[in-house]
């Protein structure tokens, strides 16, 4: 860390995100207008001196001798967790790994690994590992009238609430692995601000050509499913369980696979709005 | 060697209740387990002094319904499976789920004991993750648990 400290900063940020604190810095002037929009959404600016975390930037520099390749680096620490001659996908590694440490170390929620909308003042939480379709159903069900709270983290309080967590939408197009951005008001969502109670939880894998049917879930089974998806329940399970217990009193749990997006949406919708959980997806 | 046969929960795992449900999460193997209303219930009375056929009388009161000892001997089976009872140095008397739904009949009157587990992700694992083309240092990563050496980019 000491040799990185004494390599020139020329600029940084200090920030504060649901009660963590982390810190950026890179090695050129300017970079800081393409770093901002990176931070977890709500972020503050903080004055503290010391950081929980604190990446470091560096990029090549503009006089460097022709011939060599121009490579930026990231540090998160000491420790080097890019490295890459294109900006962007290092600045998408910043992005990746700042919200999973902020949803790791958080004292003040707990981050579960979701795509979350709003329904009739409730929540809908659809949660899965990458490449099960959540951002697809979440598209979906914006499109059909619900409210964008996250693509990626279901934030809990401490009384079961559900926050937003507002980052844009990265959407896969054509089954590529290449994700593009969308802000929800570009696919006409409105925005979530208020802490919601929770609906309806729906854990469906997107298999093609399944009409997919989804059954319903025990609170029980339900709730251990929503661990399996929890960021910080190997560092923290205590506040972890305590959270999930308050998060989902009086909610409906389905689960199985799904068809196309749309069909599935409307189900899950129909779910919520009904209370049966014997819904066809 | 003493023999144990009355079995006892592990007291390290913390609990808590979703209904009759419960869910238990070992702390020393990173594994949540959910038990259902039955396994629940035995569960909580596994306090070492209390021995299966005990455990049948107990529950039978609890549920107002016959739990015969059967039913019992599959729920500590179920428990002891997923290592939620203090090990015993003799291993427990086991029984068949077949010899269960004997016990409790075709339309029972409470559920067989079930224990449902699933290992609890590292914020890594948990978290979305790299996919085919993106920058990585580490294979742990990328979703293809590969990163290449020299290209420093998931699945190549």
């Amino acid at each position: 860390m000491k040799k990185l400290d004494r390599l020139g900063w020329a600029e940084g940020i200090g920030v504060q995100s649901f009660g963590v604190y982390a810190g950026v810095r890179v090695s050129a002037a300017g970079m800081l207008p393409q770093i901002l929009p990176l931070l977890p959404p709500g972020w503050k600016n903080s004055r503290r001196t010391t950081v929980q975390r604190l990446y470091s930037l560096v990029v090549p520099q503009p006089n460097q001798r022709a011939g060599l390749r121009r490579i930026h680096i990231l540090y998160a620490d000491s420790e080097r967790i890019a490295r890459d001659t294109d900006l962007d996908q290092v600045l998408a590694a910043l992005e990746r790994d700042l919200h999973r440490y902020v949803a790791e170390a958080s004292p003040d929620m707990t981050f579960l690994h979701a795509g979350v909308v709003g329904w009739q003042g409730r929540a809908i939480l659809l949660p899965g590992r990458s490449l099960c379709g959540k951002t697809t159903l979440v598209r979906e069900l914006l499109r059909l009238g619900a409210t964008y709270y996250s693509d990626e983290f279901a934030v809990v309080d401490n009384f079961g609430k559900v926050h937003p967590f507002t980052r844009p939408l990265g959407i896969r197009e054509d089954s590529t692995y290449l994700q593009i951005k969308y802000t929800p008001e570009t696919l006409g969502a409105s925005l979530g601000g208020k802490p919601l109670p929770l609906g309806a939880v729906a854990i469906c894998k997107y298999k093609a050509g399944a009409g997919g049917k989804l059954r319903p879930l025990s609170a029980g089974q339900g709730a251990l499913e929503l661990m399996g998806n929890s960021i910080a329940v190997r560092t923290q399970p205590q506040r972890t369980l305590r959270r999930i217990q308050k998060l989902v009193e009086g909610a409906l749990f389905v689960k199985g696979t799904r068809g196309e997006a749309g069909e599935a949406a409307a189900s899950i919708l129909n779910l919520l709005s009904t209370g049966n959980s014997g819904e066809k997806a | 060697m003493k023999e144990r046969q009355n079995p006892k929960a592990r007291m390290d795992c913390l609990a808590r209740e979703f209904g009759d449900e419960l869910l238990v999460y070992d702390r020393e193997r990173n594994v949540g387990h959910c038990l259902n209303p039955t396994a629940a219930a035995a569960w909580k009375l596994c306090d070492g002094k209390t021995s299966s056929s005990e455990l049948a009388t107990i529950l039978t009161r609890q549920f107002s319904a016959p739990v015969d000892e059967p039913v019992v001997l599959l729920a500590l089976d179920e428990l002891s499976k997923a290592q939620l009872l203090v090990e015993s140095e003799r291993p427990l008397r086991r029984t068949s789920r077949r010899e269960a739904i004997r016990a409790i009949g075709i339309v029972g009157a409470i559920a067989l004991p079930l224990v449902t587990s699933l290992v609890a992700p590292t914020p890594a694992r948990a978290a979305s993750c790299l996919h085919n083309g993106q920058p990585c240092v580490s294979p742990v990563q990328c979703c293809s648990g590969t990163c290449g050496a020299t290209s420093h980019r998931c699945g190549a």
